[in-house]
């Protein structure tokens, strides 16, 4: 417990954590207490939009699909987001008379019957920026009576594989990519009662708050990790430490804790903030006390974990940089993936930046529960393996079997091969 | 259990470079010095002492129990390296404080401990002082401190005077002489006076190898009929440099009384056979083990 309360006086002083503050604060107060400074009111009739919901609707995932997957057959032009950035995929004869054929056995039509729809149809001229390119506007492709959504899914499985991953046809995401309908009034209204009466308030703002607190807590635990772990070299206190009593595993667990803890700091004293602010703003509402508690810290924790176990994982191997420059990747590659998923509830098993960028939306979310629940555990686990890892490596440096990889200057893995 | 540290035909390579080769040495309670050039292989016989190293053949056991055992050689030893620091911004008795407790001591002995070692080693009115602040002296007493907070059977101190003033050296000598009163104390040093001042028992190290082990008393026997001085005039210096080795020089009015370190008796006039001293033993001991000892003392 002391070895504990002194890591966390050495990180207390240090200046990187200091910044780190200082950034969760810019950001949870610039997203988040700026998009949830308002009370709610209840949505009124006659208002042009009021949104988008999702249904699970096979029919309607089946027919809209299959629009989809026949305007972009038709051009030879797939847009795809693997690992979440754009991709235009182009198929060659052979998986184009692949992607025919699955067409047509979920239309039921021949080739000719395609070629004619082609024919039949308008073409619209769109640009992704740097080229315009022509499509087909098809909206109303038949769906043949024997296609069962089983069936469909198989396809669809198979179409993404034939594309290399990261289309709209990847079966987990054709709830959100084929089935959105716009909401009615009734549907906001419901969706608006949802907040107070199953959310509780603080759930609904839970969910928005681990949403904006969820993407610095991803990349920004990394400084701090790798400051400290790099401090001992840098400060030339390693062989001090190193010639310890204390055990490898009690050395980087009583850091790792040390580090996660003092992280969690800044964002439970916003979550503090939070509840007293939804207390003011609700006055006399039925307000869930724990959930802004609860959530953000299943939902957060995980995050401050995994960047923290990079960050003394890869500064234990390679450097301190290096360690930044991995978890940067990691994170931009999350951030890309979280956004193309539509920032709404989409969650997926390896999901590592989790999105609910909105306040209501609350069956978005729970249909995504299962796979939530699953993600921070993972999350959580991979965490504690690495820490487990680093003591390893711990070890090894400690009794002079293993220096570190350097990649640059003296020593250099690089000039070594030179 | 006995109080000694047996080493017995240690090898140890950096990759294919061998560092040490078959070290022989056994080193009881009290002072021991280890004396060699800079490059001798001293650190890393000291390190693999501290299980920071692995040797890659050989057998060592400190006071009974094998090197393997890291956790329980950690326990028994205390280890003062060369090139060392503490975070600068800890405060004197908050640094110990931290190694303590990484040394597995419990708070309240902990807290003793520092109040007791900072006392010893003369830094109590500076506890309360960054080790930013400290001279360089004063963060080699720390280090002492340090090394000792968790009571080592074995203190190992490498290199610890360099840098250091004469009057912090001095100290720093007189306070290793006080531990080693209890536990065995490794000092590893480059400076001849250092060892001089402090230890009875040496080893004399080069290129990984013990060039020659025992007291201080048998090492000035066995120089003995080896050592002279002479006076000669200035303008001869470099000449008579060049050709005999030279250990020291004091100068007179109009002549120079130099120490020349010789198998034979050297040409020069006025040359007398000397007492010998421990510098002139060690370079005898170098020079009589063929290594390279060019112009002697520049």
């Amino acid at each position: 417990m002391m070895l504990f309360r002194k890591e966390c006086g050495k990180i207390f002083c240090s200046l990187t954590y200091i910044l780190y503050c200082l950034l969760v604060i810019l950001m949870i107060i610039s997203q988040y207490f700026i998009d949830s400074g308002q009370r709610l009111y209840p949505p009124s009739k006659g208002d042009y939009d009021y949104g988008e919901k999702i249904v699970e609707d096979h029919d309607l995932i089946m027919s809209t699909a299959a629009d989809a997957l026949t305007v972009e057959f038709l051009s030879n032009r797939y847009v795809c987001y693997p690992f979440g950035f754009y991709k235009a995929v182009h198929l060659d004869n052979e998986e184009q008379a692949k992607i025919e054929k699955y067409i047509c056995e979920i239309t039921g039509l021949d080739s000719t019957g395609i070629a004619e729809k082609k024919k039949s149809a308008e073409v619209c001229y769109i640009t992704d920026g740097t080229h315009d390119y022509g499509e087909y506007a098809i909206r109303d492709m038949p769906i043949s009576e024997s296609m069962t959504y089983e069936r469909f899914t198989d396809i669809m499985e198979d179409v993404d594989n034939i594309l290399g991953g990261g289309s709209d046809y990847a079966v987990d995401g054709l709830v959100y990519q084929f089935s959105r309908v716009p909401m009615t009034y009734e549907d906001a209204v419901d969706d608006y009662n949802s907040i107070f009466n199953d959310d509780r308030v603080t759930n609904a703002y839970a969910r928005l708050f681990g949403d904006y607190a969820g993407i610095v807590l991803a990349i920004l635990p990394v400084f701090v990790a790798a400051a400290l772990t790099a401090a001992d070299r840098r400060r030339r206190m390693s062989e001090l430490v190193y010639s310890r009593r204390s055990s490898s595993l009690r050395i980087v667990f009583t850091r790792f804790i040390a580090l996660v803890t003092t992280m969690f700091i800044p964002v439970f004293v916003f979550m503090v903030i939070a509840l007293i602010q939804i207390l003011i703003r609700y006055n006399g509402s039925d307000i869930d006390m724990t959930a802004m508690f609860t959530l953000p810290t299943f939902w957060l924790l995980p995050n401050i974990m995994a960047a923290t176990a990079t960050g003394m994982l890869v500064t234990e191997i390679l450097s301190a940089g290096a360690a930044i420059l991995v978890q940067f990747v990691w994170w931009f590659m999350g951030l890309m993936a979280g956004g193309t998923a539509g920032l709404s509830g989409r969650i997926g098993k390896f999901t590592f930046i989790c999105r609910h960028n909105a306040l209501g939306n609350r069956n978005e979310f729970l249909m995504n529960w299962d796979n939530f629940v699953f993600n921070r555990v993972f999350y959580m686990v991979i965490s504690i393996a690495a820490v487990l890892f680093t003591v390893g490596i711990y070890e090894l440096k400690r009794g002079g079997s293993f220096n570190g990889i350097r990649l640059f200057g003296k020593g250099s893995i690089f000039r070594r091969k030179t | 259990m006995d109080e000694k540290i047996v080493i017995k035909n240690v090898n140890k390579f950096y990759g294919k470079k061998q560092a040490l080769f078959d070290i022989d040495l056994t080193i009881e309670k009290g002072m021991f010095g280890l004396l060699g050039r800079n490059g001798a292989g001293k650190t890393t016989l000291m390190k693999t002492l501290a299980v920071l190293h692995k040797k890659k053949s050989g057998e060592i056991t400190v006071c009974g129990v094998p090197i393997e055992k890291a956790k329980e050689i950690r326990a028994m030893t205390g280890y003062l390296p060369q090139d060392f620091s503490m975070y600068p911004n800890m405060k004197c008795d908050e640094a110990l404080e931290y190694l303590g407790y990484l040394s597995c001591i419990p708070k309240i002995e902990c807290k003793k401990r520092v109040t007791s070692l900072l006392r010893k080693v003369n830094l109590i009115e500076h506890r309360h002082k960054k080790v930013k602040e400290l001279s360089g002296g004063m963060k080699r007493r720390l280090g002492i401190a340090q090394a000792l907070i968790h009571e080592p059977k074995v203190l190992i101190v490498d290199e610890p005077t360099a840098g250091l003033d004469p009057e912090e050296r001095i100290r720093f000598r007189n306070l290793l002489c006080e531990v080693a009163q209890e536990r065995i104390v490794i000092l590893s040093t480059h400076i001849v006076g250092d060892i001089e001042a402090t230890c009875e028992n040496i080893a004399i190290m080069d290129s990984g190898r013990i060039l020659w082990k025992g007291t201080v008393h048998e090492i000035l026997e066995n120089v003995k009929g080896h050592i002279y001085t002479a006076n000669v005039e200035k303008r001869f210096l470099p000449q008579i440099k060049n050709e005999y080795i030279v250990t020291g020089m004091l100068a007179q009015t109009d002549y120079v009384t130099v120490r020349i370190v010789s198998d034979s008796e050297p040409d020069l006039p006025n040359t007398v056979l000397t007492e010998p001293d421990l510098e002139g033993a060690y370079v005898y001991c170098l020079h009589s083990n063929g290594c390279d000892i060019v112009g002697g003392e520049k």
